[in-house]
C-alpha cells in the first residue's frame, strides 16, 4: 500500500509552516538559506530515498522492532526513547504552535489553554488509536484538506499581488554560504519518509514504493513556496518582521467568490486538520517507541478496542503539552523549534545509518555462516 | 404421549387433544389450532377419517415430507409451539408440519423507497424472505443456516452467505457473537443487532438493516452475510462500510453519472446537517468576521430582533423540528400532514415575523431536516441527528475552530470502528490483516 507512504510525505510537507520553517528560512534570507535550500533538496530526496530502500528489507517492521531484534536491549531501549521522543516534541511544538496562532488571529479573547486543551484531547484522541485506524484517518483527512490548500497555494502563486521582483532579489542570494539551522530547516520538509518509522508494520512484504519521484516533486514545490510566496507578499525586508509568516500571507488573499472573504480563515480550518494529523501521527509513533521498549511488547497495528497502556502514555503526552506551554513563551519556542529541526536532522541521518549497519552485519553473519556450511 | 403434553402444558386451555378413533384405528392428536393453518384437515384428518385407508395411511405416513417420526418427548414442546401436529398411532409419535402462514405476498419497500428499483420488501414470514432471497440469488452456493434465538420467543433466525465468497474469518467472528447473544424475547431485528455489536459502538450502526431483498442479494455477491429473522421485516447486514448506509438502491440502476452525482450530493447533505446549525452558533456568536462583511451584516440584520443568545435560538428551532419529525412519524398518516403543515409553515413563519427566531435560522433548520432526510439509511440518519447536538455544544465553547477539531475527531472514530473486523471507514483497503483474519480471539 504505498500510496499510504506518499500521504506522510506531502502532509509531512505541508505542515512545515506549523513549526516555523519559513520563519527560520526568512531569518537567514541573506546568508545562506536560499544556498541551504538547493543543498537541502538535494540532501533530501537522496536520503528519503535511501532511507526508504532501507525500510523495506525489513517488511513488516517498524524501526522499533527492528533495534529490538538485531540490538543489544540497552542500546535498542535508548534508541527507541531517543526516538519517542524526537517524535513526541514535534508534536508538542505543532499543537502548541498552531493553537497560539488561534490564540492570535481566531479567537483572541479567549483562554489560551482552553483552546491548547481542545487540541491535546483531540491529540490524544486521535494518537491512542491503533496505527491502522490512524493511516485510514490520515488518508481521508489529508484527500479533504490537502487540494484546498494546494489551491490556496496556487492562488497565491498567481495572485497579482506577488510580487516577482523581490522574489529574484531573494533568489539571486544564492551565493552566500549556506547557513546550518536553515538547512536542517529545509531538509525538514522532505522528512515524510520517516513516518515508515512505525508505518512499515502495514507494508506487506514485497511491497515495492513506485513514483519515487513524487517526493523531490512535491517537497520541492513546498519548500519553494513556503519561501519564496512570503517574500513576494511582504518584500524581502518586511518578511523578516512576522512570526505567524505563513497566517499573515495567507491574509493577503482574497476570495472573490464565495462566503469567506479572506483566505486566512479557510487557511486555518484547513491546517487545524493538517495539524491534528501531523500531532496525531508524532504522538502515535512516539506511543508505539515507548510501547516497544517493554520487555513483551508484540508490535500490533490492528487492535480494536485499543489496550489502556495506549490512553494513558497518550495523556502523558497531554500533560506534557501544557507543561511546554507553561513554560515556553515567544523566544522559548523559537530556540526549542530550532534546535528540534537540528536533532531531528542528525537523527534523520543516524537511521539510514543504523539500518545499513544492519543489514551489512546480516549479511556478512549469512555470508560466515553459508562459509561455514560449505 | 398426551399424558406428558398435557403435563408440560397445564393451562394452556387453546391446546387441542384428543384421542381419535375412525373405528380401526386410535389416534392420539394434540395441537394449537391457533398456530395451524387448513391443511390438518385435508393432510391429516380427512385420510384418517372418512377416506381411511390403512396401507394408504401408513404410506402417507412414511412417504409425505411433511410427517416426521419424533420419539424424544423433549422435543414436543417446542415442535407443538412452532404450528406441528403431534399424533400417536401405536407406539410410534408423528409430526405434522401445518404451521400458519398469514403472509403470503411480498410487501412494498416503505422505509427504502426506489424509483426504478423493484418494489418488493422483506415481510414478517422467513419462509416468504427466503424465497425472495433465492428468486434474486439465484445460485446453489447459497448457504443457509438455521439458527434460534430467545429464550422466551424461540425465534428462528437464518444467516445466509454464499459458501464460495464469503469470508470465513467474519463468519466465524459471527458465530462467536452469535453464541454470546442471550435474550428474553427477539421480537425485532434491532434487537439482535445491539447484541450483535459490542458496547464500544455507539454513535454509528456497524450492521445494516435493510428490508431490500435486491439489496441483500447484491451484498450478498460482496462475500458479506445477511441474516433473516423470523418476525422482522428488515434483514441484518454484515460487514459493512460507511458507503453501504450512504448508498440508495437506485444507485445501482442508475446510470453513472448520475448515481455519482447523487451520491457526491448525499455526502454533502451529511456534512450540512452535521456542521450548518453548529456554524451558525459560532458564526453569530464567534466569529462573524469569517463571512464577508456583507453576509455578515445581512445575518446580523435578520438576528436584530432576537432577544437571546443564538444557541438558545438554535436550540428552539431544532427542539421544534426534532418533535415535529417524531410526531409525524408517530401519527397516523391523515393528521401528519397536517402537524407538518401547521408546524413546519406556519409555526416557522409566526415564530420568524413575532422576533423569535431569525429568518436565516429558519433556512438552516430547514437545510438541517431536509439533508437529514436525503441520508438512505434510517439508523445512519438517527446517529447524524444525535451527532449534530455534540456540534452544537463544542460550537458554544470554541467556535469554528471547535467545529473542525470534533470533526477531526469524528473522522478519526469512524476510521477506528471495525464492523465484524473489517475497517468501517477507509478508501480500498486490501483485505488481507483485518482483524479477523488476524486474530479471532480479539475483538
Amino acid at each position: 500500500m504505498a500510496r499510504y507512504y506518499y500521504y506522510h510525505v506531502i502532509y509531512v510537507g505541508m505542515i512545515n509552516i506549523m513549526l516555523f520553517v519559513p520563519w527560520i528560512l526568512e531569518q537567514h534570507r541573506f546568508n545562506g538559506a536560499v544556498s541551504a535550500m538547493v543543498i537541502a533538496i538535494v540532501f533530501g530526496t537522496v536520503l528519503a530515498y535511501v532511507t526508504t530502500s532501507l525500510f523495506l528489507r525489513f517488511p513488516g517492521m517498524g524501526l522499533a522492532d527492528i533495534l529490538n531484534n538485531l540490538l543489544p536491549r540497552g542500546i535498542a531501549v535508548t534508541l527507541n526513547l531517543i526516538g519517542a521522543f524526537i517524535w513526541l516534541t514535534a508534536g508538542i511544538l505543532v499543537i502548541y504552535a498552531y493553537s497560539a496562532t488561534i490564540q492570535q488571529f481566531f479567537n483572541p479573547d479567549m483562554n489560551p489553554y482552553l483552546f491548547l486543551l481542545l487540541m491535546t484531547l483531540a491529540g490524544v484522541w486521535g494518537a491512542s488509536r491503533c496505527t491502522r485506524t490512524v493511516q485510514f484517518a490520515q488518508e481521508i483527512l489529508l484527500l479533504i484538506s490537502a487540494p484546498l490548500i494546494i489551491m490556496i497555494l496556487f492562488k497565491a502563486i498567481f495572485s497579482p499581488w506577488l510580487d516577482w521582483d523581490a522574489i529574484r532579489v531573494a533568489a539571486g542570494y544564492i551565493r552566500t554560504p549556506p547557513s546550518f539551522v536553515s538547512f536542517c530547516a529545509a531538509t525538514f520538509i522532505f522528512a515524510g519518509y520517516n513516518t515508515l518509522a512505525i508505518y512499515n508494520r502495514l507494508l506487506p512484504s514485497g511491497t515495492k514504493i513506485r513514483f519515487r519521484w513524487i517526493t523531490p516533486l512535491f517537497c520541492t514545490f513546498f519548500l519553494l513556496v513556503s519561501f519564496f510566496i512570503p517574500i513576494g507578499f511582504h518584500g524581502t525586508v518586511e518578511v523578516g518582521e512576522f512570526l505567524y509568516l505563513w497566517s499573515v500571507t495567507a491574509d493577503s488573499m482574497i476570495l472573490e467568490y464565495g462566503f469567506v472573504y479572506r483566505v486566512l480563515y479557510l487557511f486555518l480550518l484547513l491546517y487545524t486538520a493538517l495539524s491534528l494529523m501531523f500531532a496525531m501521527n508524532t504522538w502515535h509513533t512516539a506511543m508505539e517507541f515507548i510501547k516497544a521498549c517493554h520487555p513483551k511488547h508484540k508490535p500490533q497495528p490492528e487492535q480494536f478496542p485499543v489496550p489502556s497502556s495506549n490512553w494513558w502514555i497518550t495523556l502523558v503526552f497531554a500533560g506534557l503539552t501544557f507543561g511546554y506551554a507553561i513554560w515556553t513563551n515567544e523566544q522559548r519556542n523559537q530556540w526549542v523549534n530550532e534546535n528540534w529541526l537540528i536533532a531531528r536532522t542528525v537523527t534523520d541521518v543516524l537511521t539510514p545509518v543504523i539500518l545499513g549497519l544492519l543489514i551489512l552485519m546480516g549479511v556478512r553473519k549469512k555470508k560466515s555462516a553459508s562459509s561455514v556450511k560449505s | 404421549m398426551l399424558e406428558q403434553i398435557k403435563q408440560q402444558f397445564q393451562d394452556a386451555t387453546d391446546l387441542f387433544t384428543d384421542t381419535l378413533d375412525n373405528g380401526y384405528w386410535h389416534m392420539e392428536i394434540a395441537y394449537f389450532p391457533a398456530l395451524c393453518d387448513e391443511h390438518i384437515k385435508d393432510g391429516l384428518l380427512v385420510p384418517f377419517s372418512y377416506r381411511f385407508d390403512p396401507d394408504e395411511f401408513r404410506r402417507m405416513l412414511h412417504a409425505n415430507p411433511k410427517f416426521a417420526k419424533t420419539d424424544k418427548p423433549e422435543g414436543w414442546a417446542s415442535l407443538l409451539l412452532k404450528g406441528f401436529v403431534l399424533i400417536r398411532i401405536g407406539d410410534d409419535c408423528y409430526s405434522f408440519k401445518s404451521d400458519r402462514t398469514l403472509v403470503t405476498e411480498p410487501d412494498t419497500t416503505q422505509v427504502e423507497a426506489s424509483l426504478e428499483g423493484p418494489q418488493s420488501a422483506f415481510t414478517e414470514s422467513l419462509d416468504l424472505n427466503l424465497y425472495l432471497l433465492r428468486f434474486r440469488y439465484n445460485v446453489p452456493t447459497l448457504t443457509v443456516e438455521p439458527f434460534e434465538k430467545g429464550n422466551f420467543s424461540n425465534t428462528a433466525i437464518q444467516v445466509v452467505y454464499d459458501r464460495k465468497l464469503v469470508n470465513r474469518d467474519v463468519l466465524e467472528l459471527l458465530y462467536k457473537q452469535m453464541e454470546k447473544v442471550d435474550l428474553d424475547l427477539l421480537l425485532s431485528s434491532g434487537q439482535l443487532v445491539k447484541s450483535l455489536t459490542d458496547k464500544s459502538h455507539r454513535f454509528f450502526p456497524t450492521l445494516l438493516q435493510t428490508e431490500r431483498p435486491d439489496r441483500v442479494a447484491s451484498m450478498l455477491r460482496k462475500g458479506k452475510i445477511a441474516i433473516l429473522i423470523n418476525g422482522s421485516r428488515l434483514a441484518i447486514l454484515l460487514p459493512v462500510r460507511l458507503y453501504d448506509f450512504m448508498n440508495a438502491m437506485d444507485d445501482y440502476y442508475d446510470s453513472f453519472w448520475i448515481s455519482r452525482l447523487l451520491a457526491t450530493m448525499r455526502y454533502i447533505a451529511v456534512f450540512l446537517t452535521l456542521v450548518l446549525p453548529a456554524a451558525y452558533i459560532a458564526i453569530v456568536s464567534y466569529n462573524p468576521e469569517i463571512f464577508r462583511v456583507q453576509l455578515a451584516f445581512t445575518i446580523d440584520g435578520s438576528r436584530a430582533g432576537v432577544p437571546y443568545p443564538s444557541f438558545i435560538e438554535v436550540f428552539i428551532m431544532l427542539f421544534m423540528i426534532e418533535a415535529l419529525i417524531e410526531a409525524s412519524i408517530r401519527l397516523p398518516r391523515f393528521v401528519g400532514s397536517t402537524a407538518t403543515t401547521v408546524g413546519g409553515l406556519i409555526l416557522g413563519q409566526a415564530a420568524q415575523q413575532a422576533g423569535l427566531v431569525s429568518s436565516i435560522m429558519i433556512i438552516v433548520t430547514s437545510v438541517v431536516a431536509i439533508s437529514n432526510f436525503v441520508i438512505p439509511n434510517s439508523a445512519f440518519s438517527q446517529s447524524i441527528r444525535v451527532l449534530k447536538y455534540l456540534f452544537l455544544i463544542i460550537s458554544m465553547i470554541y467556535g469554528i475552530s471547535g467545529v473542525a477539531v470534533l470533526f477531526f475527531a469524528m473522522i478519526v472514530y469512524l476510521c477506528s470502528l471495525r464492523s465484524f473486523g473489517e475497517p468501517y471507514f477507509a478508501f480500498f483497503t486490501p483485505h488481507q490483516r483485518d482483524l479477523a483474519s488476524q486474530a479471532p480471539g480479539k475483538r
